[in-house]
């Protein structure tokens, strides 16, 4: 019986061309916008998961707050090595783990100021993270600059040295090999100032790599006075980053059996804990484990922006889409109303007429959409190829790169075929039973 | 044996603006399974309506309608259906038959609905209807390439494809010309007398009502008269008419 009701769709379907066509085209135009822009909020989700993941964050990080007196709180984990023992051996799926040091500072040049956060870094044991950093040309952050690389990532392990980003070179009007002067608050209020060189500038990576520089370990050790047994965060990187947040719950549950006292899970930066944290009454250390995506929370307006605007067009477009179809559908249930009045006669149910039309539009749906997610994919695919530059900077701020970047997934490409098959069918659904409703003797009279 | 067709004081009223039409005003009427019956009558006599009520596309506003037993007052729409379905079958003046499907598969359409049978069996008892009416030869052409007689046969197929116990045919002849016209009739007597199958029709042509066995007269909704014809002294049946049936376009 699906046969022939599949046949009487795609033939009316083919009888009625132009109608078809032009819904057709709506339909797949629609779907086509669905998939890129999916692709562009999937690719601005990747973009924060390798900028968070190189600058900020590990999959899972082993952090804390070592409060020496009531008042106070250090961005701080003690007996480093303990604690990366224990994540080495407790964690499922580890592919490796790092350690980092946080700071916060004022960055002076010659010529001009910013704020920075302070992340010290042993480039020997991060060889991912010089596979995701990418140096910037020269004429990138300095005027009439030359159009090469200059300076080297590995001249990161020199004491006193610095990696800022282009966007930082630009303001501070610093290239490889000026000065730079860190001023660091230590732990008991006192402030301290060292030179550091800059040894590489690297490209941004987005937003975050506005307020983030690299500098040795052993200089931020040496800056803020610390044992070497401290670090900021135990930095845990999985084989699969979709595990973070249950990897993270088992590692909570071992650091307890442990003996160690835990914050209880805040999904915030540990910037954002300060204030909290030190208005705390207790002393000594506790461990704070986050995911990647508690660090880089702040940046979900980013999303949300970008989403309210696609879900606003796409609303618009839907709603045509939606009149269009149940237009369409109220013409050819019209202009069929004496076929219906026959099959009904002949002795096809009510629900047999309402699946008939909405065959109708299901097969119309899912072709349209079919096409208009593949021509989706394959547009994101050649844009992301391409990687055009985005020229202006609030928009590479939002974008968290300078060149547009798409990422597309099957998922997407499905989600988006069975929405967009569902809203037709579901538009099709009232004109179908207005079909189905139809009382035999009225409809098979009709002049239809 | 109980009549297959037993309609009992029967009205039927539409409302029309402010008016009320009776379009039946008492009728009262009894067909025998087996019987090649016509209603005739005028234009705006009421025959369409009639044949509405005993096809179960329409219910009375009073009085009863029983078809095969059943009284259609008292069933619902999905017992109506499945009346249609499984008893009657139906012969449109402008033949309807669904214009995207082939000649084949308008026949098969009601089978596909009734369901019970497999594809070849399907197969089996479309073209041998097909066949019947003497149309293998257009068995995979659409509506559109075929002429009026030809749908009209196809119409015919469709109808008794399911073996039905009741076929209805309103104006089955009204669109077409003469001579093919009595072509159709004479096919309908030939499968009324080879399937056993009782039909109602309706026509104002005198030419084609003399075929009939039993020609009931309508007038302003009421049944004017009740006659039993001798078939096998009609014009068509001394010269042969299954042949002239054939031969037709």
């Amino acid at each position: 019986m699906n046969t022939v009701y599949f046949e009487i769709a795609a033939r009316n379907l083919l009888q009625s061309k132009r109608r078809t066509f032009l819904l057709g085209l709506a339909l797949a135009l629609v779907t086509m916008l669905l998939v890129m822009l999916l692709a562009l909020s999937q690719g601005l989700t990747e973009t924060m998961i390798r900028s968070a993941t190189t600058l900020s964050a590990g999959h899972i990080n082993v952090a804390g707050f070592y409060k020496a007196n009531a008042n106070d709180a250090a961005p701080m984990v003690t007996n480093v090595d303990a604690i990366r023992k224990i994540v080495e051996e407790n964690t499922p799926g580890l592919d490796y783990v790092v350690d980092r040091h946080r700071g916060w500072a004022r960055v002076v040049s010659e010529s001009s100021s910013t704020q920075a956060g302070l992340t010290g870094i042993d480039i020997r044991s991060e060889p991912r993270f010089g596979q995701t950093i990418q140096l910037a040309l020269e004429s990138d952050y300095k005027e009439g600059g030359r159009a090469e690389v200059v300076g080297r990532l590995e001249d990161l392990e020199q004491p006193d040295s610095v990696l800022i980003f282009a966007a930082q070179a630009k303001r501070l009007e610093v290239g490889v090999g000026d000065a730079l002067t860190v001023i660091i608050e230590t732990l008991n209020g006192a402030r301290n100032t060292t030179d550091v060189t800059v040894v590489a500038v690297a490209k941004d990576l987005g937003m975050m790599s506005n307020w983030s520089m690299f500098l040795p370990k052993q200089t931020i050790l040496d800056m803020y006075r610390l044992k070497s047994d401290t670090t900021g965060a135990v930095m845990v990187y999985l084989k699969d980053i979709e595990e973070s947040e249950k990897v993270m719950g088992t590692l909570r549950e071992v650091f307890v059996d442990r003996g160690y006292v835990l914050m209880d899970h805040d999904p915030q930066p540990f910037w954002m804990k300060f204030e909290r944290v030190s208005g705390e009454d207790w002393l000594g250390q506790k461990l704070d484990l986050t995911i990647w995506r508690d660090e880089v929370s702040f940046l979900e307006f980013v999303f949300t922006a970008v989403n309210t605007v696609s879900f606003f067009l796409l609303g618009i477009l839907l709603v045509i889409i939606v009149v269009g179809i149940m237009n369409s559908m109220y013409m050819s249930v019209r202009e069929r109303t004496r076929e219906v009045g026959t099959i009904r006669a002949i002795g096809m149910p009510k629900y047999g007429v309402l699946g008939m039309f909405m065959l109708e539009a299901v097969v119309l749906g899912i072709v349209a959409t079919t096409v208009g997610g593949l021509m989706g994919a394959a547009f994101s695919a050649a844009i992301d190829a391409w990687a055009p530059p985005v020229p202006v900077e609030a928009v590479q701020a939002i974008l968290m790169s300078d060149r547009l970047h798409l990422a597309v997934r099957p998922g997407q490409i499905i989600t988006a075929i069975v929405a967009f098959s569902l809203v037709t069918m579901l538009a099709s659904l009232w004109p179908a039973l207005k079909a189905a409703k139809m009382q035999p003797v009225d409809a098979i009279h009709s002049a239809g | 044996m109980a009549p297959i067709v037993r309609i009992e004081n029967v009205v039927k009223e539409y409302p029309l603006g402010n008016l009320v039409v009776r379009a039946l005003q008492g009728v009262d009427l009894s067909i025998d399974r087996g019987e090649f019956t016509t209603i005739a009558g005028p234009s705006g006599s009421g025959k369409t309506t009639l044949l509405n009520l005993i096809g179960c596309v329409d219910v009375p506003t009073s009085g009863v309608v029983e078809i095969d037993g059943d009284s259609t007052s008292k069933l619902h729409d999905k017992e109506l259906t499945r009346l249609r379905l499984h008893k009657i079958g139906f012969i449109f003046q402008s033949f309807n038959l669904v214009s995207v499907l082939d000649l084949f598969q308008n026949v098969e359409f009601p089978l596909l609905l009734q369901g019970g049978l497999t594809k070849k069996e399907r197969e089996l008892r479309v073209r041998d209807m097909v066949d019947k009416v003497g149309l293998t030869p257009q068995l995979r052409q659409r509506p559109n390439e075929l002429s009026g007689g030809q749908r009209q046969r196809v119409a015919i197929a469709r109808a008794l494809v399911t073996k039905p116990k009741l076929v209805l045919a309103d104006e089955p002849t009204a669109n077409l010309d003469s001579v093919t016209g009595l072509a159709i009739i004479e096919l309908m007597r030939e499968m009324n007398a080879k399937e056993s199958t009782t039909f109602i029709f309706s026509t104002h042509d005198p030419k084609v009502m003399e075929h009939a066995s039993r020609i009931v007269h309508i007038v302003d909704g009421r049944i004017h008269s009740d006659e039993r014809t001798d078939f096998l002294s009609s014009p068509l049946a001394e010269t042969g008419g299954r042949a002239e049936a054939q031969a037709a376009p």
